[in-house]
C-alpha cells in the first residue's frame, strides 16, 4: 500500500509523471531511473509499457526539474531517451522508488534494440579470475549482449527471448532483481552455472560439451591451420588464421570464393584497443571510433603493405577489419594472438546460417571443426559494414549492432506499408506514421533460404512492433522476387521505379522543401521506359521525380550476364561505336552475332556497367568472381597522383529532352596501352565526376535546385565520391551522400517507403 | 519428281491441275500405300484396338524449315504424337494440315514431306487425312504445319499430375536445350557448333517402357518453355514443392556453352523429343535403368523430386545453394546490379 508522505513535496506540485519513447527498453534504463531517482532524493515507479517506459517521480521541485533534465542528458550511452509527454501529479505519494513489472499497454512505441558488444565492465569482469563470469563467453548487462537477434516478441522481456530455456540460478536472478545492479533486468543475463554454453564438434571425434575444453579445442584447430566454424551473435562465422597462406587458399578453393575479399577479426591490443589491427591497416581516426562502438562493424581499411596475405583481398588496397564483437571472440582472439579470418558462414549470396544442423551439413565440404553454442539465433544479423567516401565513414552494409536501423520520415506513410526492396543486397522496411524500421541485410533474393528469411523477416518487425501492413511497395522490375512476391501477397501492392527509391531514399537525408538534384548512379534496375537505367539523374521531390539527365544508351550482349562478366559491357561500348577491341574474350563471334540481331541484348543507361567495360578495357578484370569485382580493382589500381585535368563528356539532349552524357570519349584513353593503368584509371574517374558537373551547371540555367545528391551503388567508390564532392565544393555546392543508410540496394526498401509516403500525399 | 515448277505458286492451291500434280507427286507419293486415299473426302479408320480413345492437335511454325536433326515435317509427327505417348497412349493416326507460303521451293516441300512420312513411319502412325493452302507471298513463314493425332490408351491407365505425391522422383529422358539452342543458331545463321542437333524424336518408345511400371505417376514433354516450365506446371497442379538438382540435368557441353555465351537459361529451352516423368520413389531407379537402355534414353537421369512444401520450384545448384527457378517471362531482363 502506498502512504502519503507528509514531508514530500508541500507544493502543489507533489510529482510529474513521464512518459519516456526512444531506445529506452533493453539498455539498462531502468536501473538508471531507479539510481536516478536515488541521486535527487525522489520517490515513484517506472515501468516498461510496450516500447516506452512509463514514470511517476515525487519530491521537491527543483529535484524533479534536474530529475527531468538528466533523465535525457545522464541516459546510459547506449539509450536514447526521448521524453514524450509529461504530466504534473497530485495523486498518492509513494515512499520509495521501485521498478513495477512490465506491462503491455495499448499504445505501442515500440524500439527493437540492437546486438551491441561487450561493455568495458564486462570485458573487465571477463578477464578477472576473481569473478564468478571470469571467462564465460555469453557475459552480458543492460549495456551490452544480444537483443534483435534473441527477440522472440515484445515487451522485451527474458520470457520472450532466446534466453528463456535457461532458468536463472540464485546468484544471477539476485541481479536481475536488484534495481541497483548493472544487470537489473538485463535479459540475457547469464553465468557459467545457469547459462549458455560452448561445444565443439568435429568429424570422427566425439563432441566436447564443455564451454572451456570447446574453447580449449576450437584454439588448437585454429593454430594448426583448419577451417573452423563459429557461431556468434547474428550467425555463424566461416574463421581460419589470416596469417596462414594455406588455409586461406583451402577456404577459397572449398567455399569457393575465389577472390572476393575476406574480413579479418583482430586481437584487441593496446590502450585502445587497435594497435593488432594497427599493424595491418591504417585506419583513420574516424574509422578507428567507428571500430570500436559497440556496433563492432567491419571497417574498409587502407591495407599496409607486406603485413597480411594479399589472398586476403586480392587486387585491392583495402581490407575489412574488425575487432572482436563478443566476449566469445574476444576469448577466441586473446587466446590465439593473431588476427583471423572472420567470413559470413553461408552459401554465396545467402543470409548468414544461423543453425548448427544446417552448418553441419551444407558446409560439410569445407568446415573441418564447429563451435557451437546453445543460445539460440531467432533470426540472423551479418555482419555490418562501413567505408569512407567523400570524407567520412558511411554504411555499405546494415547488420548486426545497427538493425533494425530506425529513421524518420519526412512525410508520415497514410496506413502501415511493408516494402520488399530490391533484389540483390535486399533489405526490407516496415513503416507506420512516421517511423521507418530497416531490417539487416537479407541477401541475394534468387536463394530458397533468402526467400525464407525475407518472409520470417517480414513477419517478425510487423510482429514486434505491433503493426500490422497495409498495402506493400516493391520494386517495378518484373523479375524481382520481391516483386512477384509482393504481388501475390495479397495486399494491395504499389510499384516504384528502382532509383526513384535510390532517389527517394537520400532525399529523406537532405533538409531542404526544395526541388533536389540526386544522381542515381548504379548498375541496373528497371527504368520508366522499360530499358535498364543506372546513370540517372533527377530533379524535383520524393513523389514527383523528373528525370532530366542519362547516359547515351548502350546493349549488354547477354543480359544478366554482364553483370558478372565486365568484358561483356566493354564490348557492348565498342560495338556501340564501331571499334576494335582486340582483347574481346568473343572469339568466335558468336556474342557479337547474337548482339547485332538483338537477342538477349536489353539495353542500359548504367554507369555501373561503365564501370565494369572500363576495368575490362584497361585490362584489370574481364570476368568477376563477386559482383562489383571490375570497378572495385579498377578503383584499386589508382594511385597517389593527383586527378589529372579532364573535360565532361558531351551532353546533347534526346528526342524528350533527357540531356545524354555519352560515354565514347572514354574509350580511346581507357585502351590506350602506352599509359599507366592507373592514368587511365584516373582520367575516367575524372571525367564522370566532372559530367555529373557539367549536367548539375547545363540544368542550373533553366531550373532552380535547392540542394544536390549523388547515390547508387557506383558512390560506393571513394574517388568518385570524393572528387563529386571536391568539384561540386569548389562551386560552393555541398554535395549530399547518403550516410544512414548505404549508396546501394540496401536503402531501396527505405525509399520505396519514401516514394509511396510522398506520392500517397501528392494524391497519387 | 515430276511436278514442272521449280518454286510453289498460288495455282498449287487453285483446285486446279497444279494442285493435283502436287498432292500425287508430293503428298501421295510419300505417304501413300496405308489408310491415305487422296481421291476420298473423307478417309474411313479400320476399328481402332480396345482402349480410351486419345486426341490431340498441334500447330508447326518453326524457323528454319530445315535444321540439324530435324525439319518442320519431322516436328510436326513428333509435336503431335509425343502429346499422346506422354498420355499413355498408343499412337495411330494423324491427319495433316499443310499451308504453304507463295514461293517456296519444291525441292525443299519434296524434302520435308519425305521426311515427315519418315517420322511417322519411324513413330509408328499412318497420316491418314491432309488438306494443303497456298498463301500469298508474305503471308506464311514459307510452310505451316498442322497435325491432329489419335491414338489408343489402355483403359486401366491413370497417368494425371493429380496422382503425384510428395517424395515422388522426376526423371528426364535426356539432356535439355539441344532443339532450343539448334534452332536458334540455324535461325540466325550463327554457324553450326559441334555435333549439336535438335532432339526432335518420337519419345513413344519411352513411354511405353514405363506404362507396366507400377509407380508411374505423370508423364510430359518439355516443349515450349522447356523443363522449367513443366516444373512449374508440376508444382501449380499438385500443389508441391519441384526440387531440381542442377548437376543431375543432363545438359550438353556444346548447348551449355551456347547458353554461356548468349546468356540463356538451358532448363527453359525446347526439347522435341524428351520426357519427364514423374514416378513414386520406388520406381524411380527401375524407370532409369528401363530408359537408359533404350536408344534415345542413354542420358536419362533422377533430376529432382516433389517435396510437400516450399517455393514452386527450386534447383539446388552443384555449389550447395539453391536457385528459386520462376516462371517464365515474356523476355527476361537482368537482375544483377
Amino acid at each position: 500500500m502506498v502512504k502519503r508522505d507528509p514531508d514530500a513535496g508541500g507544493g502543489l506540485n507533489p510529482g510529474r509523471r513521464l512518459w519516456i519513447a526512444g531506445q529506452v527498453q533493453g539498455v539498462g534504463f531502468r536501473p538508471f531511473l531507479y539510481r536516478l531517482a536515488g541521486r535527487h532524493g525522489l520517490t515513484g515507479w517506472a515501468r516498461n509499457t510496450v516500447g516506452e517506459v512509463e514514470l511517476l517521480v515525487c519530491g521537491p521541485a527543483e529535484a524533479l526539474e534536474h530529475f527531468t533534465r538528466d533523465v535525457v542528458g545522464a541516459a546510459p550511452a547506449i539509450a536514447a531517451p526521448r521524453i514524450r509527454r509529461v504530466e504534473a501529479w497530485d495523486g498518492p505519494v509513494p515512499a520509495q522508488f521501485r521498478i513495477l513489472a512490465s506491462e503491455a499497454g495499448a499504445q505501442p512505441r515500440i524500439f527493437v534494440p540492437p546486438d551491441y558488444f561487450t561493455c568495458d565492465d564486462c570485458l573487465q569482469e571477463l578477464g578477472d579470475a576473481g569473478d564468478r563470469r571470469h571467462r564465460y563467453p555469453f557475459i552480458n548487462c543492460t549495456q551490452c549482449g544480444p537483443r534483435y537477434t534473441i527477440i522472440r516478441a515484445l515487451p522485451y522481456d527474458r520470457a520472450n527471448t532466446s534466453m528463456d530455456s535457461f532458468p536463472l540460478c540464485a546468484a544471477c536472478r539476485k541481479e536481475y532483481q536488484d534495481p541497483a545492479d548493472r544487470r537489473f533486468h538485463a535479459e540475457p543475463v547469464a553465468c557459467p552455472a545457469c547459462g549458455p554454453q560452448l561445444s565443439w564438434a568435429e568429424a570422427g571425434a566425439e563432441p566436447l560439451q564443455e564451454t572451456e575444453s570447446a574453447l580449449a579445442a576450437a584454439v588448437a584447430a585454429l593454430a594448426a591451420g583448419r577451417l573452423v566454424a563459429v557461431k556468434g551473435i547474428g550467425g555463424y562465422h566461416l574463421v581460419c588464421d589470416a596469417t596462414d597462406e594455406a588455409a586461406i587458399a583451402r577456404l577459397r578453393r572449398l567455399k569457393p570464393r575465389p577472390t572476393k575479399p575476406l574480413a579479418v577479426m583482430f586481437p584487441l591490443a593496446g590502450h585502445d584497443g587497435l594497435d593488432a589491427l594497427r599493424l595491418a591497416v591504417m585506419p583513420s581516426a574516424a574509422e578507428a571510433e567507428l571500430l570500436r562502438s559497440p556496433q563492432r562493424p567491419i571497417v574498409l581499411a587502407r591495407k599496409r603493405a607486406n603485413t597480411l596475405p594479399d589472398a586476403l583481398a586480392p587486387g585491392l588496397a583495402e581490407l575489412g577489419v574488425m575487432l572482436p564483437y563478443s566476449p566469445l571472440h574476444a576469448l577466441l582472439l586473446d587466446q590465439l594472438q593473431r588476427p583471423l579470418v572472420a567470413t559470413s558462414a553461408n552459401i554465396s549470396g545467402e543470409p548468414v546460417l544461423t543453425d548448427a544442423t544446417e552448418v553441419e551439413s551444407r558446409l560439410a565440404h569445407l568446415v573441418e571443426g564447429c563451435l557451437h553454442h546453445d543460445r539460440q539465433i531467432v533470426r540472423p544479423a551479418d555482419d555490418p559494414v562501413w567505408r569512407s567516401t567523400g570524407g567520412r565513414p558511411r554504411p555499405l552494409r546494415i547488420g548486426r549492432g545497427c538493425a533494425p536501423a530506425e529513421l524518420q520520415l519526412p512525410t508520415p506513410v497514410a496506413r502501415p506499408l511493408l516494402a520488399v526492396g530490391a533484389h540483390m543486397k535486399n533489405t526490407i522496411a516496415l513503416a507506420w506514421e512516421d517511423r521507418c524500421v530497416v531490417s539487416p541485410h537479407i541477401g541475394d533474393m534468387s536463394s530458397e533460404r533468402s526467400m525464407e528469411v525475407f518472409e520470417q523477416v517480414a513477419a517478425d518487425l510487423q510482429a514486434l512492433y505491433g503493426v500490422r501492413a497495409e498495402e506493400v511497395v516493391c520494386d517495378a522490375h518484373p523479375g524481382y522476387a520481391t516483386a512477384r512476391w509482393a504481388r501475390r501477397c495479397g495486399l494491395p501492392a504499389h510499384e516504384v521505379l528502382h532509383h526513384h527509391a535510390h532517389a527517394g531514399a537520400l532525399a529523406a537525408e537532405i533538409d531542404s522543401d526544395g526541388p533536389l538534384l540526386i544522381f542515381a548512379w548504379d548498375g541496373v534496375g528497371y527504368g520508366g521506359d522499360g530499358s535498364l537505367w543506372g546513370g540517372e539523374t533527377f530533379l524535383g521531390r520524393p513523389g514527383a521525380w523528373r528525370r532530366v539527365a542519362s547516359f547515351r544508351p548502350f546493349r549488354l550482349p547477354g543480359g544478366e550476364r554482364a553483370g558478372r562478366e565486365p568484358w561483356r559491357s566493354a564490348a557492348a561500348l565498342c560495338w556501340e561505336s564501331g571499334r576494335e577491341w582486340p582483347a574481346c574474350p568473343d572469339a568466335d563471334g558468336l556474342a557479337r552475332a547474337a548482339w547485332e540481331r538483338g537477342l538477349n541484348t536489353p539495353g542500359t543507361s548504367a554507369v555501373g556497367r561503365l564501370f565494369d567495360a572500363a576495368a575490362a578495357l584497361a585490362g584489370v578484370c574481364l570476368h568477376a568472381s563477386y559482383e562489383g569485382e571490375g570497378p572495385m580493382r579498377l578503383e584499386a589500381s589508382l594511385d597517389e597522383a593527383p586527378p589529372p585535368p579532364a573535360e565532361a563528356l558531351p551532353l546533347r539532349p534526346d528526342a524528350e529532352g533527357v540531356l545524354r552524357a555519352d560515354w565514347e570519349p572514354l574509350l580511346a584513353p581507357l585502351l590506350d596501352d602506352s599509359r599507366p593503368v592507373a592514368q587511365r584509371a584516373a582520367l575516367f574517374h575524372e571525367r564522370l565526376a566532372m559530367t555529373a558537373v557539367e549536367v548539375f551547371c547545363a540544368l542550373l540555367e533553366r531550373h532552380p535546385v535547392a540542394a544536390v545528391g549523388a547515390t547508387g551503388g557506383v558512390l560506393q567508390n571513394r574517388r568518385l565520391a570524393d572528387r563529386m564532392q571536391a568539384l561540386f565544393s569548389a562551386r560552393d555546392v555541398t554535395l549530399r551522400l547518403p550516410s544512414r543508410l548505404p549508396a546501394n540496394d540496401a536503402c531501396i526498401a527505405f525509399g520505396q517507403v519514401v516514394e509511396r509516403a510522398a506520392s500517397d500525399a501528392q494524391g497519387g | 519428281m515430276a511436278l514442272d515448277e521449280a518454286r510453289i505458286g498460288l495455282a498449287h492451291g487453285n483446285g486446279g491441275r497444279f494442285m493435283r500434280e502436287l498432292i500425287q507427286e508430293i503428298f501421295a507419293r510419300h505417304l501413300g500405300g496405308g489408310v491415305l486415299d487422296t481421291e476420298l473426302d473423307a478417309c474411313p479408320l479400320p476399328s481402332l484396338p480396345e482402349g480410351v480413345v486419345v486426341f490431340t492437335t498441334d500447330g508447326f511454325t518453326v524457323q528454319p524449315l530445315e535444321f540439324p536433326g530435324g525439319d518442320i515435317g519431322s516436328l510436326a509427327v513428333h509435336g503431335t504424337t509425343n502429346d499422346l505417348a506422354v498420355a499413355g497412349a498408343t499412337p495411330l493416326y494423324l491427319s495433316l494440315n499443310v499451308f504453304i507460303e507463295e514461293g517456296l521451293e519444291v525441292t525443299v516441300l519434296d524434302r520435308i514431306v519425305a521426311s515427315l512420312a519418315r517420322a511417322a513411319r519411324e513413330a509408328g502412325v499412318q497420316v491418314a487425312a491432309g488438306d494443303t493452302k497456298v498463301l500469298p507471298r508474305g503471308e506464311g513463314g514459307g510452310l505451316y504445319l498442322a497435325t491432329t493425332g489419335i491414338g489408343v490408351r489402355r483403359p486401366e491407365l491413370q497417368l494425371g499430375m493429380a496422382a503425384i505425391r510428395p517424395g515422388d522422383k522426376l526423371l528426364v529422358s535426356g539432356s535439355v536445350g539441344d532443339h532450343g539452342i539448334c534452332v536458334m543458331l540455324a535461325r540466325e545463321q550463327f554457324g553450326l557448333r559441334g555435333d549439336l542437333k535438335s532432339d526432335s524424336a518420337s519419345v513413344f518408345p519411352l513411354t511405353s517402357a514405363l506404362l507396366d511400371l507400377e509407380g508411374l505417376r505423370f508423364m510430359r514433354d518439355p516443349t515450349r518453355g522447356g523443363l522449367a516450365t513443366v516444373a512449374h506446371e508440376i508444382a501449380r497442379a499438385s500443389g508441391c514443392s519441384v526440387r531440381l538438382s542442377e548437376p543431375a540435368i543432363p545438359v550438353r557441353d556444346a548447348v551449355r556453352s551456347v547458353c554461356e555465351m548468349l546468356g540463356y537459361d538451358p532448363l527453359y529451352l525446347a526439347c522435341e523429343g524428351r520426357v519427364v516423368a514423374v514416378l513414386a520413389p520406388d520406381a524411380a531407379e527401375q524407370a532409369l535403368q528401363t530408359w537408359r537402355a533404350l536408344p534415345g534414353g542413354e542420358d536419362a537421369a533422377i533430376i529432382g523430386q516433389v517435396d510437400p512444401e516450399g517455393r514452386p520450384v527450386v534447383i539446388e545448384t552443384e555449389l550447395g545453394g539453391t536457385r528459386m527457378l520462376e516462371e517464365l517471362e515474356d523476355d527476361p531482363l537482368p537482375r544483377i546490379c
